[in-house]
This record gives C-alpha cells, structure tokens and sequence, in this order.
C-alpha cells in the first residue's frame, strides 16, 4: 500500500513547494520529500537549495560485520551482495582509493573510513588501528545514524595506500547498508542500530595459514616477518576485536580441521555456524530435527566422497550467557553433488527455490572457502540477511508524513 | 620494465582444489563473457592505467621498508607500543596490497578505470602498457 501526500508550507519571505518523485535512484519503494526553497531577497542573491530527506517508511536495513584484517570480509561482502543480485563496485567517478561498495541494493562501508588518528597520527600516539582510540565512534553513530533514518551524509575516506584522511564522499541511504570493519560492535549505540550482526572468528591457526597464502608471494615478507606480525596485534586484538562476539546475532568460527590428525597445511577447514536463537526475523538453520542433537556423515551408498570427506553435525547450546544453536561443517566439497546433495538436507536456509545456495556457491567458485564451511555459510548467512531484510520491510507501514512547521 | 605479475595462491590453489566444481560453472559469467580457459592461470594482473601499476609498486616496496623497520623496532622490546604499531603498519600494507591483487587478478578490473573513463588526461590514466 503506498502513501503520498503533498503539503505546502509557507514561511516568511520564501516560497516553498514540496513534490514527491515518482521513481528515485534508490528504486521506487523509497519515498522521499523534497523541499524546493527559493529566497527572493535581492541581498542574497536568489538561488535555490534542495533539502532532501525521506519519509519513515523507507527505514535502511543495517547490517555489521566484524572481522580482523585480512580475514574474509571482503569475500563475505560480494557473496552477501551477489545474494541480493548484481555486483559491488566502488563510486564511480569519486575518490579511486574509496573503500565503499555499492551495488543496487547494497552499500558496503569500511569502518577504518572512521579512523580519528592517521597513520602518521597512530605511530605519533603509539596506538594500532585496532585501538578504540584511533576511531570516531562518535561519528560513526551519528552517520549510522543518519543513513538508517534515510539521510546521506558525507563520509570521511581512510585511504590504505597513503594512511592519511582523504576529503569525504556523499553517502545516499541504499535499502541495505553494510558497515564491516574492525568495530562495528564495539560501541553500544551503533551495537543499537544493527538489524543483524555477523562475527568471522578465525582461530590462530587458520589466521596464520590464510596469511602465509596471503603474503608469501611478496618479497618484504618471510615466514617470521607474519607471524610476527600476527603476534605483535594479537594483544590489541584480544583486548578490543575479540569481545565483539559475544554481541553478534551470527558467528562464523573457522578451526582446523578434525578429519585429518595432525593436519597443519589449514586447507581443510571445520567451520562453526553459532546463531543466537530468539532473534527477530532470524530463525536459525538447522538439521534434521530443529533443537536436537544430529551428528551427520552425508557421505555413505547415497554419495560417495574422496579423502577427508564431509562431516557435519548440529545442537543446541550456550555462547557467552546466549541460548544459540551451533550447525557446524568439517571438511571439503569436491563435486557439485555433494554441494546439492548437503543444500537438500539443510532446513531452514530461506533459499527461493531448490538449488540455490549450490548456484550461488558456483558462481563464485574462484573465491577462497568455495569449496568448504566458510563458503556455504557465507552464502547461506547471506540468504539469512535477504530474509530478514523483507521480512523488516514488509512489516513496515506506510507511515504518514508529518506536517512541516514554517 | 616492471613486471606486474606474480603467482597468488588463491587462484592457483582454487583451480587445483576444484577442478571439476569450476566445469560445472554456469557458461556465461555475470557479464555474458565466456569463459575461454578454465584451467589457465593468469598471473599477470590486469592492471591497464598507469596510476594502479604505480600503486602496485608502491605497495610493494612500502611492505618491505615497514617489515624491515617493524624488525628494527623490535628488537629493543616486543612488547612496546612502537613495535606493535609497527607490525600493525605492515599488516595495513599487505591487506591494501592483497586487495588489490584481488580486485586484478580474480575480478580482473582496474580500480581507476571509473575515475580514468572520467579523466582520461590525468597522468595516472596513462595506459599502461608492458
């Protein structure tokens, strides 16, 4: 049901005429009121300005995701984006160092966007990036904030290749609006805002393991030189990063696996999917039986798999004082059939027809975790999100507009 | 003349793991391109502007100046804050650089070529050629 009304107002030496546009850039579901405001005072010069601002009805689904640096957010991000169909790209024609994506439905911020101290600032100050004190939560409530309720704002730019705080960008509201970063739970009123949170938990292992894949090929960097590094944030990253998880509605844990004794390659994974129960507009995925205890081996007569096999199990339990429920996968996929075959038996996974986290899964099968528990709960976290999303907005009434006071 | 490429594992390490997942891939891929090889590795990047192969190669040689002075800075004490910020610098670095790598080599785009298509004078956007 939609809603339109049209008011005029009238205030002391202005004309003021208010029109709703039929279809905006952001897709004919949002409504907007736009506010023409002409002066006629010969000293100003005359002109006009455009206020534009939307009604409540058009509320931006928020949603956080937090992870430490270089542990697949960015690969979360386009599986979550192509979930809602077409691709992530950053602004055209802006800033080309611009860490945001935006895509039809989407707009993904990187939080170190709201770094308050600059690379030259943190070595001044002796604070990492992980540090509360180098970020402007104060900021990033207010823009949270303000984008929620359907008003762009001008965005600072963290710019990676420099360190230095380049001029802002205009952010419009988009229906979906992702802020992944460092600290996207950490303070309690944007913690507020979130519709849904996600939490990637890579254990030590695996971390040092996708960073050896990660920077290996590059000349400055050794063996030691990684794990050094990884040694030296790990102080910061417990202290700050790491109590996050205990906020996030979804938790992806990444371990090593438990097919392979004494495996210490990292290719095979054991993936955790910890979801909150009680969640509005989440309702976990689940095997079998929802609230049991399931231990699943899927590869038998049916399926035949290769070496080390697929193993999945599913329960209830606790997580930090919450009531969650954990579906977890140890092992690889190494043929579409199986990928199919474990889709059919997973419950719950707000897929739109049969097939589809398989497909979604294939047409990203050059990204790392394709082919394990990270990749298919990605997509399927991703699918969980495209549900809450419209669930939230079709419980939404039309609101009325409120009558503006000259 | 620089070279740009260099083996990432990811590609080569998704290939290997997948080979058969990859066949099953739909033909025509979010642009309507076909896929012409699949089991070739490109390991040149596909950097087209000057401006992104002059980030490359400062991404480069920013990673190895950070790790040898995070390596200095540390050996007085591990546990200060100099040294951790140090590391966290190289960290920053080789996250800003792996993007890149990324958005190359696997989504195979150059980062400029929206800001390029509107400034096509500007020295950066330069084609850069090999």
């Amino acid at each position: 049901m939609e809603v339109s009304t049209v008011y005029t107002t009238q205030a002391l030496n202005s004309t003021c005429s208010i029109s709703t546009p039929a279809k905006t850039h952001l897709g004919s579901h949002q409504k907007q009121v736009v506010f023409y405001r002409r002066t006629t005072k010969s000293g100003s010069g005359g002109g006009s300005c455009v206020i534009t601002c939307s009604a409540g009805d058009s509320q931006t689904v928020v949603i956080g995701l937090a992870a430490d640096s270089g542990c697949g957010k960015s690969t979360f991000m386009r599986r979550l984006t192509s979930v809602f169909g077409g691709a992530a790209e950053p602004p055209k024609g802006g800033n080309p160092d611009s860490n945001t994506l935006i895509s039809d439905m989407t707009t993904v911020i990187c939080l170190d966007d709201y770094h308050s101290l600059d690379r030259t600032g943190r070595k001044e100050k002796g604070v990492t990036a992980l540090d509360p004190r180098a970020n402007d939560f104060d900021l990033m409530y207010e823009q949270v904030k303000a984008l929620k309720s359907g008003v762009a704002v001008d965005k600072p730019i963290y710019n990676h290749v420099t360190g230095l705080l380049d001029p802002p960008e205009l952010i419009k509201p988009p229906k979906i609006l992702v802020i992944e970063g460092l600290h996207p739970m950490f303070d309690d009123r944007v913690r507020d805002l979130l519709d849904f949170s996600i939490y990637l938990d890579i254990s030590n292992e695996v971390k040092f393991a996708w960073k050896i894949q990660r920077d290996m090929a590059e000349r400055g960097h050794s063996l030691e030189s990684i794990k050094a590094s990884i040694e030296a944030r790990k102080p910061d990253f417990d202290a700050y990063i790491d109590p996050q998880k205990q906020y996030a509605d979804a938790v992806i844990e990444v371990l090593p696996t438990q097919l392979i004794p004494d495996d210490n390659e990292g290719k095979v994974l054991r993936v955790r999917l910890i979801m909150k129960e009680g969640v509005e507009h989440f309702s976990p995925v689940y095997l079998f039986d929802e609230g049991s205890t399931i231990s699943w081996i899927p590869c038998g007569r049916k399926l035949t798999c290769s070496y080390p096999g697929i193993k999945f199990s599913y329960g209830p339990d606790t997580y930090f004082g919450n009531e969650v429920s954990i579906l977890e996968m140890d092992g690889q996929f190494d043929r579409l059939d199986e990928l199919i075959y474990v889709e059919s038996h997973l419950s719950n996974i707000s897929t739109k027809f049969y097939g589809e986290v398989t497909q979604q899964m294939l047409k990203h099968a050059d990204f790392p975790g394709s082919n394990n528990g990270t990749g298919l709960f990605q997509t399927i976290v991703g699918l969980k999100i495209r549900d809450l999303y419209e669930q939230l907005t079709s419980s939404k009434t039309a609101a009325p507009l409120e009558a503006t006071k000259a | 003349m620089a070279t740009l490429g260099f083996n990432s594992f990811t590609i080569t390490g998704a290939l290997e793991k997948n080979p058969k997942l990859r066949l099953a891939l739909f033909p025509c891929d979010k642009k309507g391109e076909k896929r012409v090889s699949r089991t070739s590795v490109k390991a040149m990047g596909a950097a087209k502007y000057k401006g992104t192969q002059m980030r490359e190669k400062k991404l480069t040689e920013m990673i190895e100046k950070k790790v040898l002075e995070a390596k200095e800075v540390c050996e007085g004490d591990k546990t200060s804050d100099e040294c951790k910020v140090a590391w966290d610098e190289v960290e920053e670095v080789s996250q800003a650089k792996a993007d890149l790598r990324r958005t190359l080599q696997i989504e195979k785009k150059d980062p400029l070529e929206s800001f390029c298509q509107e400034n096509p004078e500007t020295e950066e956007c330069r084609i850069y050629e090999d």
